[in-house]
């Protein structure tokens, strides 16, 4: 929980899409309650337990199971290679 | 013959124990672990289905638009929820606000219950938006935050709640105590639940004039309307969900409408149509025009307006706490009754 509130804030100030870090401190994967995590690449929620992208919609992440995309392993691995290096640098 | 008749009975008690047996574990399954095993996105295989949930969504997607903007039993119903929260001496920094009418909520406010950060979840995203648009003209009250999500499928980090409100959203649920169950965990400890769900002897006219109706125009009746939960469950669902502390009360509006019509516009602004799965899509003209008639004739007031009963359910209760008071252990009394009673008669006699 604490990485994805790390990741969010490092977001939070780049553009008006991304979601107040008070609210990402909350939230979690409506599935499996795992943390979930922002992929700036395609501006959704994604939760790694069990490989969803939740779209964020004009600044409101919508976490209706059904809206939910699943996300074959490789597109995973490299949207999450592609936020730890955000993260890092 | 009388023998015969008990052991038809006693089968009859082995079907219903047989039958219990098998549906206890499966309902237990659906709602303490209702998160964990959603992996295969079809929502549960097992599990009893009794609302369709993606038209309650669009019910809500039309109730944004047609929804008024300060509907007098929403605003009660709103309004009586809030006022609980002046009776707690606790303050609620955090505060998640369910479906249903969270808008109401939300303007009836009025700084009770010390609520710094509201977060606002709806299943409509045109509902959310609505709500945002709102809260953008007035600009005062708490930081609200605004989330798309499913009540069954709460996205709330465990224990980070003070206080979660529920108005007259939760009766739309499939698994009504597993909502509430994952309530409870998003609560803090000492957390508050409040809620406010439609009880049975809602609409109770509209029930009795849709059956007449149908039975006279087609024959058979089909289910318009959903079942809702009664006042004797509510107790029961917030001790089953682990509520400690647990209120219930009940209040009966009555709402006058000039036809039945009107009270069907009403229902459709408020989001509160027919959503079962096992509805019947066709509705002839001439059975709607009966019923509207029915209503009129069996309900109707002297000056030719109808009245619409609202049953609403309150509830209320605690996430467990070392603080709360409890009662003791069953057997750990160590002085009878009949003990205190003597102590406290009248000497003799």
């Amino acid at each position: 929980m604490r990485r994805t509130a790390a990741l969010l804030s490092s977001h939070g100030g780049a553009g008006g899409r991304s979601i107040p870090q008070a609210l990402a401190a909350v939230l979690v994967c409506p599935l499996s309650k795992k943390p979930l995590r922002y992929c700036e690449a395609s501006g959704s929620l994604v939760s790694d337990a069990v490989g969803v992208s939740f779209p964020v919609v004009d600044g409101i992440p919508c976490l209706v199971p059904k809206d939910g995309r699943l996300l074959d392993d490789h597109q995973e691995k490299s949207e999450q290679d592609s936020s730890t290096g955000d993260s890092s640098g | 013959m009388a023998s015969s008749a008990a052991a038809a009975a006693a089968r009859r008690l082995l079907l219903l124990r047989h039958r219990h047996g098998h549906l206890l574990p499966k309902r237990h399954l659906s709602s303490s672990s209702a998160a964990d095993s959603l992996d295969d996105g079809g929502g549960g295989g097992g599990r009893v289905k009794i609302f369709d949930r993606d038209l309650k969504r669009r019910h809500r997607d039309r109730a944004a638009w047609a929804m008024r903007e300060a509907d007098g039993f929403v605003d009660a119903v709103a309004d009586n929820l809030l006022d609980r929260l002046e009776d707690c001496r606790k303050a609620f920094p955090s505060a998640l606000c369910l479906g249903g009418s969270a808008g109401a909520v939300r303007r009836l406010l009025r700084g009770r219950g010390g609520i710094e950060k509201l977060i606002m979840m709806d299943m409509s995203a045109d509902m959310v938006r609505k709500w945002r648009e709102s809260e953008n003209a007035t600009d005062d009250g708490p930081e609200t935050h605004f989330v798309v999500c499913d009540e069954e499928f709460l996205p709330i980090k465990e224990s980070s709640q003070d206080l979660i409100i529920s108005c007259l959203g939760l009766h739309w649920t499939n698994d009504l105590p597993g909502a509430m169950i994952q309530c409870r965990l998003a609560l803090k400890p000492d957390g508050l639940f409040l809620a406010a769900i439609l009880g049975g002897e809602t609409l109770k006219e509209l029930r009795i004039a849709c059956t007449v109706a149908q039975m006279e125009r087609e024959g058979g009746i089909s289910p318009r309307m959903s079942p809702l939960a009664q006042v004797r469950d509510a107790g029961n669902l917030l001790t089953r969900a682990g509520f400690t502390l647990p209120g219930v009360d009940v209040d009966s509006y009555t709402v006058k409408y000039n036809s039945a019509l009107e009270l069907v516009e009403h229902l459709r602004a408020m989001g509160e149509t027919n959503a079962l799965f096992q509805r019947n899509p066709v509705l002839k003209r001439d059975t709607a025009l009966a019923t509207a008639a029915i209503y009129q004739s069996m309900f109707g007031l002297e000056d030719g307006s109808i009245p619409a009963t609202f049953q609403v359910i309150y509830m209320t209760g605690w996430r467990e706490h070392p603080s709360q008071q409890k009662a003791k252990r069953r057997g750990s009394a160590t002085i009878s009754f009949s003990d205190i009673q003597k102590q406290f008669s009248p000497s003799e006699n």
